[in-house]
């Protein structure tokens, strides 16, 4: 009889007895296999695992062309064969053909002779091709789910459906009658309608420096203190999740792994899913060949339309098994106490806050102009805005990773909409709508700032397209979301997220009259401005630039980022860059509003050292 | 009773106070320029025809004029007055909600009462309808966060002060000179947030400069320290005269157009030094001297400096103010110190006070010492306000303590209310940049065609095809000399082929009122 694999690792000294006694008690209490546990909590590489299954005589073979017979599969649970890393495909010659990574898993083996009566004829295979097997052929149901469970359950808030009926009525008959009011009177309806944007943009912009120092007033309050983070106990924390929905990330996986094992947090209460799309080879293989342990499952999300994140982070839901969760890009280096502080201020929150997040900040911020630049409206959105609009209880748009929920909470929302590029934005404002809060904690989450122009506009036209579904999505009846979240939030909503795509719309146009009654002077702009419409907008102009550009330069202050400071006068140029963004969002949003322009990340060139929080 | 509903009570009282001084000393007959020039503003603004919208934009300062402009809603002669005993109780309110959150004891609530009930200077700002009052309560903020700033080191705090300094500067243009005080501030500030072991300043700025990474570290804060204070007062003074360039052809329209702002007139006649040293032989306000003056009429000033003794940062910022008016002794230097730059002491002072007095053991011994500089500033700001250069200001206290009713208006008064009784609403051509004072007590102001309408020219070539009157300084009138509307002018229409002919109807020793009849 052959050694079981336990013991081949034992021997080979990839792990020690203790280990083997750790893995085997974690197991256990996961309801996993030991390979499954060796393989994803760090403690044995896949190339050592390799090594030792082909010292005990078990080469890996390849098995992505494997025949199967569906209705064998039927008799299987993803999720069993998932922790299992195993998988029966057909029979023949009377005996069960099936995947296994460890050969010698009794269990499985008893699985198979029980449900089938019949011997297994093992194909020993690496454990991510057996995950990616099993859930190509066996993850419909739950792929279904993922696209499609918050439009069965609440379609009104799902943005399958771009533009309404009666939205397009609207806006039609809007526009209809501006062209209308442009052919009756020209000069009296570009008037207003100049008045209307100028007066728009200033209430916005006050309105922005006014969170702004509400924001700022409470930049020494630490939701959560040392002293509280000191006291949490390591035995007492829950299960944590933690998504990694990646694509094509092959560069950055290693840069993952340090960055998750600087996490303090127990590594068994970690339940870390690197959420990887069928057509994603590259990462996969990026993984198999990491030469040192991985901290991390991987769930291979099977292809189905649209191929956006939050789908794939609706299907790792299925597999999730943690209290919280929370989402990480790959290229993130959390503060290392931040899920300690999260459990630590969702234990001290009422029972209504399902949400904490944490701020996001750059850690290439002086790379290049783009990434200063950024680095500019992250600190000044993370650390002011969004504190003052927690402050005011008004709905927060909540960002792209790191933020922390309440499993069951989320789930019981309908999770994130796979249809809306901005799901984030999306959920902070249906979780709200529900009476729950969204809390701020004063930790950051590095991330890597966009360095290239391409990819720059590509990831902005997928933001400010999102907000454009998302505003549409939630003024589909304009009562209902005031009566659902009262004249703050409505006022908020409008502001931030419906104005948002439209000032930036609108700069250029205005920017251009600007520019041209200055250069040329052209008596029809001259007669669309009297004398005190001129001065409203030149007021506007200057103290709406000035304003932005300030609280802009009060966020960086306050990072202490004192080298960025001047950069904030180059924010109208970084505007004109949205403005370009939003129509290009636009235009999408007319012809492909599902597509998910992709974010290319490690572009960087700039060493990102982990972020310890002693 | 709960504190804040304390201090609630006593900030109605003492708004009631001035309210009932101010109208008091309005029915006295006791008006200043400033006062006049908000109402006459106020009046074309809510009953005049024409470019309003440039007067509202183009008037300075602007935020006292926009106060001002408010109370016109309830009487527009008594608006100004109105505005300034509001908002001096404004003041005493915020000075005592900071007092309350700091000290645990009355008696520094009442003693601010105290010094705002009786305080001469106080009582100038809370009654004259001047500005005075915003300027104080805008410098307090400004300190105030500049402060906390210390304490908390928060970008809020900061940025506050900033805001609080554009608007002072809006109340007061002169205020943006406080800026070049607070260079060096900021460097010290800069250099002591440094991680250096050393402790001594000037070595600090030693080693930081001769250490390349230090230096930057160095610049860089000290330069964004500067830019957070001061980008926004700066660049809202660069786009005020922006909008001054665009709409009345002047950068400096605001400060140097007498159709802007009560001060171009009044500091060439009420105000000017040269007229005095010239005429009286008076000794003005010396530089150097200008300290001790502070000094002198606010005492609590140097026990707010003892209050922070060996704290650089709190002890420099103390002192920019004594460099300020220093300053603005040189710079300005045909003008006198009006009263708010010596008030701005008096409530330094008191922040300081509001601020360090929980540090002091020996309470009672501070507090009678409190008492008795309280007693001495009083005195003192009464002999300074009857000894001051400018006459408005004297004029008040001798109202005020003597009841002498002041005579400085009853020309304009008596012109006013001829032009009031003329039959039938004629039209008057007037000149409100110096005859403001006048136009203020008419009652209707769409009767008169002033320069802010733009047929004022057209009245001014052709004065009988537009106009029924016309208003023209005497050559009595210290402000002949700025404005078109003089003798010679009557002079040139006559000569001229304008067939007008020129009835003199009213006059007084600074005006004289025409009936123009053409033939």
């Amino acid at each position: 009889m052959s050694l079981d694999i336990r013991d081949v690792l034992v021997q080979d000294k990839f792990i020690t007895t203790a280990d083997k006694d750790r893995i085997l008690g974690i197991a256990s209490n996961l309801g996993q296999s030991f390979i499954k546990v060796a393989l994803n909590f760090g403690f044995i590489s896949r190339k050592n695992y390799e090594r030792s299954l082909i010292n005990a005589g078990y080469p890996l073979q390849q098995i992505r062309e494997e025949e199967f017979d569906r209705e064998l599969l039927d008799k299987i649970e993803l999720k069993f064969a998932y922790e299992h890393l195993a998988l029966p495909l057909r029979i023949e010659n009377g005996k069960v053909v099936t995947l296994m990574a460890d050969p010698t898993d009794e269990l499985f083996i008893d699985f198979i002779r029980f449900t089938f009566d019949m011997e297994p004829q093992i194909i020993v295979a690496s454990d991510l091709d057996i995950t990616w097997l099993s859930h190509k052929l066996l993850g419909d149901k739950y792929v279904k789910s993922a696209v499609y469970e918050l439009l069965n359950r609440d379609p009104a808030n799902s943005a399958i459906i771009t533009f309404t009926a009666n939205q397009l009525l609207f806006i039609f008959i809007s526009i209809g009658l501006i062209i209308i009011g442009l052919f009756i009177n020209f000069k009296i309806v570009s008037i207003v309608l100049n008045v209307l944007m100028s007066s728009f943009f200033l209430i916005a912009i006050v309105f922005k420096l006014f969170l702004a120092l509400v924001g700022s007033r409470f930049e020494l309050f630490q939701a959560v203190t040392r002293e509280e983070v000191r006291k949490v106990k390591n035995e007492d924390l829950p299960v944590y999740t933690i998504h990694l929905p990646v694509y094509k990330e092959d560069k950055l996986i290693k840069k993952l792994i340090w960055n998750l094992q600087s996490l303090d947090y127990p590594r068994e209460k970690l339940d870390i899913k690197l959420i990887i799309e069928e057509d994603d080879d590259k990462t996969l293989n990026a993984v198999r060949d990491l030469d040192f342990p991985a901290v991390f499952e991987v769930i291979v999300v099977p292809f189905h339309m649209p191929k956006t994140k939050p789908k794939a982070c609706n299907y790792g839901l299925h597999f999730s098994r943690g209290k919280y969760l929370t989402i990480y890009d790959a290229e993130d280096i959390p503060d290392t106490d931040q899920l300690k502080k999260v459990v630590a201020l969702f234990a001290k929150l009422p029972s209504n806050y399902i949400c904490v997040q944490s701020a996001l900040n750059y850690f290439n911020r002086g790379e290049n102009f783009l990434t200063r630049m950024f680095t500019l409206e992250y600190s000044y959105w993370f650390d002011y805005m969004l504190p003052g609009l927690d402050t005011m209880d008004i709905p927060i748009p909540l960002g792209g990773t790191s933020n922390h929920f309440k499993m069951a909470n989320l789930l019981e929302l309908g999770a994130w909409d796979p249809f809306n590029v901005t799901e984030d934005a999306d959920l902070g404002l249906r979780a709200y709508s529900k009476g729950y809060k969204v809390a701020i904690v004063n930790s950051t989450t590095y991330e890597e700032a966009n360095n290239d122009f391409f990819n720059w506009i590509r990831q902005r036209s997928r933001w400010i397209k999102g907000y454009m579904q998302t505003y549409l999505v939630h003024m589909r009846n304009p009562v209902k979301l005031w009566k659902k979240v009262g004249w703050k939030g409505f006022l908020g909503f409008n502001f931030f997220i419906g104005a948002t795509p439209l000032t930036f719309l609108a700069y250029p146009l205005l920017l251009s009259v600007f520019l041209f009654y200055v250069a040329f002077d052209l008596r029809f702009i001259r007669e669309l401005f009297p004398d005190w419409v001129l001065f409203i907008s030149i007021f506007n102009l200057m103290v709406g630039n000035i304003l932005m550009i300030y609280v802009n330069m009060m966020a960086v202050f306050k990072r202490r980022y004192y080298e960025l400071i001047l950069f904030a006068i180059a924010n109208p140029i970084y505007w004109l860059m949205h403005s370009a963004a939003a129509y290009k969002g636009l235009w999408q949003l007319i012809v492909n509003p599902f597509y998910w322009e992709k974010t290319n990340h490690g572009l960087s060139k700039v060493n990102n050292p982990t972020n310890v929080v002693k | 009773m709960s504190k804040n509903f304390m201090v609630l009570v006593l900030t109605l009282v003492l708004a009631g106070y001035y309210v009932f001084v101010a109208v008091y000393l309005n029915n006295m007959g006791y008006y200043n320029q400033e006062s006049l020039f908000y109402i006459e503003k106020g009046k074309i603004v809510f009953d005049g025809i024409g470019q309003r919208l440039k007067v509202i934009g183009l008037t300075a300062p602007l935020f006292p004029f926009y106060a001002t402009f408010v109370f016109s809603i309830v009487s527009e002669q008594l608006s100004a007055v109105l505005a300034s005993a509001v908002g001096t109780a404004v003041l005493f309110n915020i000075m005592a909600n900071a007092i309350i959150k700091r000290l645990d004891d009355e008696f520094y609530v009442f003693f601010l009462l105290g010094i705002f009930l009786i305080h001469p200077g106080i009582l100038y700002a809370a009654c004259s309808g001047k500005s005075v009052y915003l300027i104080l309560i805008f410098f307090f903020l400004f300190y105030l966060n500049f402060f906390k700033f210390y304490l908390s080191n928060t970008t809020f705090h900061v940025s506050i002060a900033s805001i609080c300094l554009v608007v002072l500067v809006f109340c007061d243009y002169k205020f943006i000179w406080l800026t070049l005080f607070f260079l060096p501030l900021v460097l010290s500030i800069s250099i002591d947030s440094l991680n250096l072991s050393e402790k001594e300043s000037v070595f600090r700025l030693f080693i930081s400069f001769n250490n390349p990474s230090l230096r930057r570290k160095l610049i860089n804060k000290t330069f964004a320290m500067y830019i957070i204070i001061f980008i926004l007062p700066l660049v809202s003074v660069l786009i005020y005269k922006m909008l001054n360039l665009t709409h009345a052809a002047d950068l400096n329209y605001f400060i140097d157009s007498p159709y802007a702002t009560w001060s171009v007139m009044a500091e060439k006649i009420d105000y000017n030094v040269l007229l005095d040293t010239t005429m009286h032989h008076k000794l003005p306000e010396a530089p150097i001297v200008i300290s001790t003056r502070m000094i002198l009429y606010c005492p609590m000033i140097l026990v707010a400096i003892y209050l922070y003794r060996q704290r650089t940062y709190q002890i420099l910022t103390l002192l920019t103010p004594f460099a300020f008016v220093e300053f603005l002794r040189i710079k300005y230097d045909k003008v006198y110190l009006a009263q708010q730059y010596y008030l701005i002491f008096l409530i330094l002072a008191l922040l300081c006070v509001v601020i360090r007095a929980v540090t002091i053991k020996e309470q009672k011994a501070f507090k009678i010492m409190l008492v008795i500089l309280g007693v001495v500033q009083i005195y003192s700001g009464y002999m300074f306000l009857d000894r001051s250069y400018v006459k408005e200001e004297q004029t008040f206290i001798r109202v005020l303590m003597k009841k002498e009713a002041p005579d400085s208006q009853n020309e304009n008064i008596d012109m006013a209310n001829y032009i009031n009784a003329l039959p039938g609403n004629p039209r008057l051509l007037i000149d409100d940049g110096v005859a403001y004072p006048v136009a203020a007590f008419i009652k209707n102001v769409q009767g008169l065609i002033m320069p802010y309408e733009e047929r004022f020219l057209s009245a001014v070539e052709s004065p009988g095809r537009y106009a029924s009157y016309i208003l023209v300084a005497s050559t009595k009138n210290p402000a002949n000399g700025y404005t078109q509307l003089t003798p010679k002018y009557l002079q040139i229409l006559r000569t001229g082929n304008n067939k007008i002919y020129l009835e003199k109807r009213f006059e007084t020793n600074d005006w004289i009122l025409y009936k123009i009849d053409q033939h």
